[in-house]
């Protein structure tokens, strides 16, 4: 989830906060301070999120595009200039711009407003922007709530009681409430100082930056793992009881299936598998007075030579062609499998198919999928020739069982035309001639249609007096045979017009 | 449009399962008046130029008004059951002097083929009825009446929800086909159907079986001839009440009802037209040219939600057709194909139905997707770059148009999987892994095969199966000795069964007595020689690890199975027995080693050490009850001589005789066996005399026949006398 940090850069930032004693803080160094916070957690903790810096005030500015060099954040957070007023919308609207070109309209995303809480006053204030929120023309709309999944968190540089003293606190709540309530505003407790916006930023990485760790296991062997980006609770829609359902911390492997059959499946979102050392206390003895950074890539490399499940895992799913098959939650599942970028470099990925027991009609219900020992014979074959899926469903789709749709005048004609044409040809296509014939009859009783059983009968007699001298004798027969039958039905005589009648073809001492 | 009606929402905004698209009642005019012709005519006598001249051609045939109509509703019906095989559920009526319901909501009435075959039975109206009794209000009555009916699905809900089962609501929508009279008569059909609802409402409110309806939309379609004047005005929806709601649609019969239908079915149930363009095909004439064509297809509208949050539809090349009525995005045939062994990353997949499912184009790509090809879709775009946006591909006999991802992607240039955990190890398993997941393959189990609610489901028993296969399972090639050896495989293949037949534990003993002999032959072994100095174990050290992992790997299995256990009893009568020097030296620096591994779990560099630490982990969480009983330190490479320790109660084990080293598998398993067996039997009487556990050691050591009997009584048991000879053989050797 790529995050855009949108900073409040407007002269009321620049607000020096009364404090006895220490040295004079403006509102922009705490905010900035905040930020170099999240940044460093991210870079040590949330290294694969994508993040933005956006200043605004009355105008907006991307400073530093997404990127994952937490450096270049920093550095331009370290040289933000002072400008006029703040003018919230159009910064919204650049969020939006920014995003959306970058990632799409699919993308969630998480939004980090960085604010006083003195968003402006008259037109452009976002006071002004709310109460006009109603009337306005299809290309002016307020950009929230984003077209992408958005989660917009207001960090305030302001302690709450403050914020209530005007509006701002309501207006926040209404932004809020148009983002569809996703998000949360911050706000400063206990005086404005360098401790209380730690504790708020902590927070927000509490909330939303915590890294997301699990055990993924298969029967008895196991990793430990980091899944990124953490999988956010999903909530289905359904009417009757709307529940966020959450992924579990132990990700247990149900089986495996072959690529092909599981065959490019929707999916919510995916994420990456990456294993982790949790276990540090194992490699503590004798290295008590080594340099820290030394220790750490020590750990590492004794981690990278351990062997790991995940790798195993990996390997095999790339070298076999199969994903395995997750549990995530009750009646919820994923897939693991290989995925390798451009550079060829693979990993292990991992995506969350929608929640529910049968989230693939072509696997059927998940909880019905067993071991292959529990058939009686092999469904794969015994030289991997076959396959169990897709699963079939009970009733085949119109395309393919052939139905008759008149709508068009060519789709009459065209059946017509082929019972014509295997008329010409008898005795050699009686058995396609009687199928066309029958699907005919069947459609033109369905639709109550008999007028055209009249005249398919007429053309048979016709084609039957245009037969030449040397047609077989038995082609004569059948069509009048036919046309006969077709003009009982066409009289709806219910021993005639019997839908799930068909009319056979004529025994003739020729036919044998 | 916002992404809100997408499939996973972010925050709650039910969507619902339970809306008016749930129940759809068609109620279908049957009387005299819909015999008249529609007055649009069919030529269905097309002439083919070479045929023989003067011949007259058949007068064109024209459809009844009745038949148009059905034939649409069945349209209707057709797009909705493809794009929907379950839950959107179809009531027909058929109206003239009474009603005539033709399916019911059950699920298993839910096709066209069960609705044709029921109007079949209708047949057209009869124009010499007499039109006073006729009427479509019958029908609506009907229709009324039967939206109150519970379905499948809300029973199932309901009884799923018990105390809140007022939460699942009922709404339906009624779809009335009819030549009405004037503006007044639509008014008089819209009041009938509003008192219908409110009294239905009443009866509903006493039943269990009934439900009152909670809101109602009613579409009246007015049909006329071709050529002639409405008499009926269209009205777009307004609200009659609370309950229902009304609109009305004044159509020409023929084609323009045909499409005033496609455009309701899209509206009713929120889909979305797409036109394939580009499609090549061969023609039949001129097999080595190939001519483009197009193919509309209809699908839900979520597959386009990309396109409308980004307001790139007008780009995507959507144009409107039928004057204004209908949208299609136009998405362009993409080669190369692709193929299915590919993961595509897809967002969505949505069934399709095609517009024109009988025409050329249309079966044409729907028999190339059937086969089982897939077709990547292009986005045009204004730039001119090419844009892969969606996939068409059939599951089962389905056909699904897939959304695939064409954004950048937040996961793109992750840490390789070689630079994390686990990474520099070289000699993974892979290709047995490999092995292993085929076996564990999952398969669809038919429902009613396990009906039984203490049966465990099949994915459970999925689950239980992989924990069977993975009790001893070796990450890394140097970890281990008999998964690297072919003559192990018959064992290791069966073993982690559930049930062994005879035939299996047979095959197992044979496996057994192979291993046994190529000891005998000092067949050299596949052992690792990573990690240790110089050439590696000798031969006879080579022989005792590979026992001992076969007896580890064994051990995990036996719990209970007394089939298992006699594969153990095998292993444990034909190993050879360590000499007792080795065994007390490696005791004993074994013993230091083990109380560090036990500290540093596996991070221990001497790979044969840790080989066996975590043997021992592993068998002794599994055994934790023996151990709790029996504190017993033996070597892990002696297995316990097969006497009978005889006792009477287990509370005075001693830690007797044997010299000090960790407690083994089979050293537990057989003590337990022994405690167990102590108590049927009399003690030794040289046992009750003994005051000294090595001397008591030596003397039962020592009484050599026992010891010798026991063994043969053992192996008897299971088997062929060459082997006894061999086995008797290697005690000679000794």
């Amino acid at each position: 989830m790529p995050t855009v940090v949108l900073m409040d850069v407007s002269l009321s930032m620049t607000r020096p906060v009364s404090l006895d004693g220490s040295e004079e803080f403006q509102r922009k160094n705490l905010a900035v301070h905040g930020l170099t916070m999240l940044f460093e957690h991210m870079a040590t903790n949330y290294r694969l999120e994508f993040t933005s810096l956006v200043a605004f005030s009355s105008l907006w500015e991307l400073l530093v595009p997404f990127t994952r060099d937490y450096n270049s954040l920093q550095e331009a957070l370290s040289n933000l200039e002072d400008y006029d007023k703040t003018c919230l919308e159009s910064a919204l609207q650049g969020v939006n711009n920014v995003v959306q070109q970058e990632w799409g309209s699919g993308c969630p995303c998480q939004v980090v407003l960085v604010t006083d809480g003195s968003l402006g006053i008259g037109k452009g204030s976002l006071r002004h922007s709310l109460q006009t929120l109603k009337n306005r023309s299809e290309d002016k709309k307020f950009p929230l709530p984003f077209p992408f999944p958005a989660k917009l968190f207001v960090m305030c540089i302001a302690n709450a009681e403050e914020l209530q003293t005007t509006d701002t606190m309501d207006n926040l709540e209404q932004l809020l409430s148009l983002n569809r309530g996703e998000g949360q505003i911050f706000t400063m407790e206990g005086p404005l100082c360098l401790k209380s916006v730690q504790a708020m930023f902590g927070r927000l990485i509490d909330q939303a930056y915590s890294p997301f760790h699990a055990v993924l296991r298969c029967g008895n062997l196991s990793s430990d793992v980091q899944v990124f980006p953490r999988p956010e609770p999903v909530i289905v829609d359904e009417e009757v009881d709307p529940m966020p359902r959450t992924v579990q911390t132990d990700l247990e492997i149900v089986g495996f299936i072959e690529i092909g059959d599981i065959s490019s499946p929707p999916v919510i979102s995916r994420h990456l598998v990456l294993p982790i050392a949790v276990n540090k206390e194992a490699d503590e003895i004798g290295t008590s007075n080594t340099d820290e950074a030394e220790e750490e890539t020590s750990a590492n490399q004794m981690a990278g030579k351990s062997p790991n499940f995940c790798v195993l895992l990996h390997g095999s799913l790339k070298v076999e062609g199969m994903v395995a098959l997750v549990q995530l939650g009750p009646e919820w599942y994923g897939m693991l499998y290989s995925q390798a970028d451009s550079k060829k470099k693979s990993n292990l990925m991992m995506s969350l198919f929608e929640p529910g027991p049968e989230p693939l009609p072509w696997l059927g219900k998940v909880s019905q999928l067993g071991p292959i020992s529990d058939a009686l014979e092999n469904p794969y074959g015994e030289d991997d020739s076959k396959s169990p899926f897709p699963v079939q469903p009970k009733i085949k789709r119109s395309y393919s069982q052939n139905v008759t749709v008149w709508i068009k005048a060519s789709g009459l004609q065209t059946d017509v035309q082929k019972i014509l044409r295997n008329a010409r040809k008898l005795p050699e296509k009686t058995q396609t001639f009687y199928k066309e014939l029958n699907r005919l009859r069947k459609a033109a009783l369905a639709f109550g249609f008999w007028e055209l059983l009249k005249g398919v009968a007429e053309l048979l007699e016709r084609e039957c007096t245009l037969l030449p001298d040397n047609a077989h004798p038995d082609a004569a027969f059948q069509l009048s045979h036919a046309a006969q039958q077709l003009k009982l039905a066409s009289t709806g005589d219910s021993q005639y017009a019997a839908f799930d009648h068909n009319i056979a073809p004529m025994h003739t001492d020729f036919s044998s | 449009m916002d992404y809100f009606q997408g499939k996973i929402l972010y925050m709650a905004e039910p969507k619902m399962m339970f809306s008016v698209s749930h129940k759809t009642a068609f109620v279908v005019d049957h009387c005299p008046y819909m015999a008249e012709s529609s007055r649009q005519q069919v030529e269905c006598d097309v002439l083919t130029k070479n045929r023989a001249q003067g011949v007259i051609p058949l007068a064109p045939v024209s459809k009844s008004l009745w038949t148009c109509a059905v034939e649409c509703s069945m349209e209707y019906c057709r797009i909705l059951y493809d794009v929907y095989p379950t839950n959107k559920l179809v009531n027909y009526i058929v109206s003239d002097s009474e009603f005539h319901v033709l399916n019911s909501w059950r699920q298993g009435d839910q096709s066209t083929q069960e609705l044709m075959s029921a109007l079949a039975a209708v047949g057209p109206p009869n124009p010499r009825e007499d039109p006073e009794c006729c009427s479509v209000l019958h029908g609506l009555v009907a229709a009324v009446e039967s939206l109150c009916k519970i379905t499948e699905l809300q029973h199932e809900t309901r009884t799923t929800l018990m105390d809140t089962a007022e939460r699942v609501a009922n709404r339906g929508r009624i779809i009335c086909l009819t030549n009405a009279k004037s503006d007044t008569h639509v008014r008089m059909l819209e009041d009938y159907v509003q008192e219908t609802i409110l009294e239905q409402n009443k009866l509903a409110a006493g039943s269990d079986r009934l439900m009152a309806i909670q809101q109602c939309e009613l579409v009246l379609v007015h049909i006329y001839p071709q050529g002639e004047d409405t008499l009926v005005s269209d009205r777009t929806k307004k609200e009659v009440s609370h309950l229902l709601t009304s609109e009305v649609h004044s159509v020409r019969a023929g084609r323009h009802l045909a499409s005033k239908l496609n455009v309701l079915v899209q509206q009713h149930f929120d889909l979305a037209s797409t036109t394939i363009t580009n499609i090549p095909m061969k023609e039949e004439q001129h097999a080595n040219t190939s001519a483009n064509y197009d193919v509309e297809l209809l699908h839900h509208k979520d597959a386009h939600l990309e396109f409308f949050k980004s307001g790139d539809l007008h780009m995507a090349g959507s144009t409107s057709r039928d004057s204004g009525l209908k949208e299609t995005v136009t998405l362009k045939w993409c080669t190369p194909r692709t193929n299915s062994i590919e993961l595509h990353y897809c967002t969505g997949a949505y069934r399709i139905s095609p517009t024109d499912v009988n025409s050329r184009p249309s079966s044409c790509l729907t028999n190339f997707l059937l086969n089982g090809r897939s077709v990547l879709l292009e986005q045009p775009r204004k730039s001119g770059s090419k844009v892969i946006s969606h996939m068409l591909s059939s599951h089962g006999g389905e056909i699904f148009l897939h959304v695939l991802n064409s954004t950048r992607s937040t996961l793109e240039d992750p840490p390789s999987i070689s630079e994390g955990c686990g990474g520099r190890v070289t000699d993974y398993r892979i290709t047995d892994f490999g092995e292993f997941m085929r076996e564990n393959r999952l398969t669809p189990v038919p429902e009613s095969q396990f009906a039984d609610l203490s049966e465990k489901s099949p994915v459970e028993r999925a689950k239980a199966q992989l924990e069977r296969y993975t009790r001893y399972w070796p990450m890394i090639i140097s970890q281990t000795t008999i998964f690297n050896m072919q003559a192990v495989v018959p064992l290791a293949n069966l073993i982690v069964k559930e049930n062994l037949s005879e035939e299996d534990v047979l095959t197992c003993q044979k496996t057994v007595y192979n291993l046994v002999e190529m000891e005998r032959k000092n067949d050299p072994l596949p052992i690792s020689t990573v990690g240790s100095r110089g050439k590696g174990p000798k031969r006879d050290e080579q022989y005792r690890i590979m026992w001992n992992e076969l007896e580890t790997l064994v051990k995990t299995h036996v719990g209970g199975s007394e089939k298992h256990q006699r594969v153990l009893d095998c292993i444990s009568a034909c190993r050879k027995p360590p000499e007792e020097e080795d065994r007390k030296k490696r005791g004993r620096k074994r013993d230091d080693k083990e109380d560090r591994l036990e500290k540093n779990g596996n991070k221990e560099a001497d790979d044969k050490s840790w080989q066996e630490s975590e043997r021992l982990k592993g068998s002794i969480e599994r055994e934790k009850e023996e151990q709790e009983s029996e504190v017993i330190k033996d070597s892990p490479d002696s297995p316990e001589p097969l006497n009978k320790k005889p006792r009477l109660t287990s509370e005075d084990i001693q830690p007797p005789e044997k010299p000090k080293g960790p407690v083994s598998l089979l050293t537990m398993w057989t003590n337990r066996i022994t405690a167990a067996n102590s108590r049927k039997h009399q003690e030794f009487a040289g046992r009750i005399s003994s005051v000294n556990n090595k001397a008591e050691l030596y003397q039962h050591l020592n009484e050599e026949n026992g010891f010798d009997l026991t063994l043969v009584i053992f192996v008897w048991e299971s088997i062929c006398t060459s082997i006894i000879l061999s086995f008797k053989g290697n005690l000679i050797y000794e």
